[in-house]
């Protein structure tokens, strides 16, 4: 429900959470201010009327912004905070401070208008929410300007995505910094790309004993389909050709590849993506000592 | 579960594809694309020295065919269907010179530091130094998790056919 500044006052004043000081404060100037304000937004203006009634009021409510609104939103300031006495400046600061929705003051001016704040920011929070902006809140004695806002966002998002690596690559909890994880990182996915490529090479010499070995490798991985699965499935399948493969991987065969610790783990059909944490761990381990050994046996 | 045995023969797919893990998918997708590749590849060629490259090439194949919704496995599969002698995606020689450098740069700016790991990152994943850094940043975990499970996959077939 987009209401106007002024309707929004009155209501609030019928409803009473509005001191009669308001109007005092605001003066007919003010009032008139405040019409000039809304026309300057324009009232046709759909995608900025959310915005409108968030920012007009705005003089108390910390100093968010929002890209698209950088512009407009300056000025609104400006006029807004010369709409009211020295004091209100207060309840900004204490404001930006908190940096909550809901603040309790003495000051019953303040409360009031913080009051019609929290209202409009809830009714518009919702719209911002819907509109998929990059809504920054500024703390105290940070520059709102444009290009500091869009580099925090950024790095905002890049901790955050630095976190959930810090989950997937084991070793990374006891690093702090940046630097240190990213190091981490670049070392972890480095090693894996070694270890494939020592795998391939190594199954590149055995590739020739590869074709004796892969039907004993269907039937195995058969094998172990029949011990998970309760019915008794015909052992004719066994001697298909791999290629048929694909056809049965989406029943509910359990094709898994056996190997000694990881098929207990992995195969199992109560697994959840939240073991993919515990399988990889599981696997740096195993890989950690084994590749190491391997490596230097393989030289 | 025991209904999706009965109705095997009418439905290929399973009633709550959800229910089969993630890694369960990328590990069978992988072994089938790969078992036949180097079955295939042992029947054609003969000489050895081709055999290494080859079969580097047709991991590397079976595990961009198997990850296919990152951008990351899209990038290597163009890259290794366009090239007729196969590069490989790692080399041993990036690993020596990040650890020359972090030797170096003791108290070197902070931010040009962090910069220039995340460019050794882009360079690490395939695709990597086309895409900006958040992107990267999602998709080096995804990397990530799919090398763990294609070196689980390999794992066991070397030892099964040792």
């Amino acid at each position: 429900m987009d209401l106007s500044v002024l309707e929004r006052v009155n209501w609030l004043q019928q409803q009473q959470m509005v001191s009669p000081d308001f109007f005092e404060i605001l003066g007919s100037d003010g009032r008139e201010e405040l019409k000039r304000v809304e026309s300057y937004l324009g009232n046709n203006n759909d995608e900025m009327q959310g915005f409108r009634h968030y920012e007009t009021i705005d003089g108390c409510i910390s100093r968010t912004s929002s890209f698209q609104m950088e512009q407009v939103k300056n000025n609104e300031e400006n006029r807004v905070i010369a709409l009211q006495p020295k004091r209100k400046t207060e309840g900004k600061t204490e404001k930006i401070e908190n940096k909550k929705k809901k603040i309790k003051t003495e000051d019953e001016t303040e409360s009031s208008m913080k009051g019609k704040s929290n209202m409009s920011n809830s009714e518009t929070s919702s719209e911002i929410q819907k509109r998929d902006y990059i809504h920054v809140r500024a703390r105290r004695g940070e520059a709102t300007d444009r290009h500091s806002l869009a580099e925090r966002a950024r790095r905002e998002k890049l901790s955050k995505k630095m976190k959930c690596l810090q989950d997937i690559v084991p070793g990374c909890n006891k690093v702090t910094g940046k630097a240190g994880m990213l190091d981490e990182i670049i070392n972890y996915v480095q090693s894996l790309q070694q270890q494939v490529e020592f795998l391939s090479m190594k199954l590149s010499v055995l590739n020739p004993e590869l074709e004796f070995h892969i039907n004993e490798l269907s039937t195995k991985q058969f094998q172990a389909c029949f011990t998970d699965l309760p019915e008794a499935v015909s052992k004719q399948p066994m001697m298909v050709d791999a290629s048929s493969f694909p056809l049965q991987q989406h029943g509910s065969l359990d094709y898994s590849l056996i190997n000694s610790n990881q098929t207990t783990i992995l195969s199992s059909k109560d697994q959840t993506s939240s073991s993919w944490e515990i399988h990889s761990q599981c696997l740096y381990n195993n890989l950690r000592t084994d590749s190491v050994s391997s490596f230097f046996s393989h030289k | 579960m025991e209904r999706q045995i009965i109705n095997k023969k009418k439905r290929v797919f399973s009633v709550e594809p959800n229910k089969i893990p993630p890694s369960e998918v990328f590990r069978r997708k992988y072994t089938s694309h790969l078992v036949p590749a180097l079955k295939k590849l042992n029947m054609n060629k003969n000489s050895p020295q081709i055999n290494q490259l080859s079969v580097k090439h047709e991991v590397d194949m079976a595990l961009a065919l198997s990850a296919q919704e990152f951008s990351w496995s899209r990038f290597l599969l163009q890259k290794l269907s366009s090239s007729n002698n196969p590069t490989t995606t790692s080399s041993s020689s990036n690993g020596i010179r990040i650890q020359e450098r972090s030797g170096k740069e003791g108290g070197g700016d902070e931010d040009g530091e962090t910069e220039e790991k995340l460019r050794e990152l882009q360079k690490l994943l395939p695709g990597g130094e086309e895409m900006n850094v958040e992107e990267m940043l999602s998709e080096i975990g995804n990397y990530i998790k799919c090398l763990e499970l294609q070196t689980i996959a390999l794992k066991s077939i070397v030892q099964d056919t040792t």
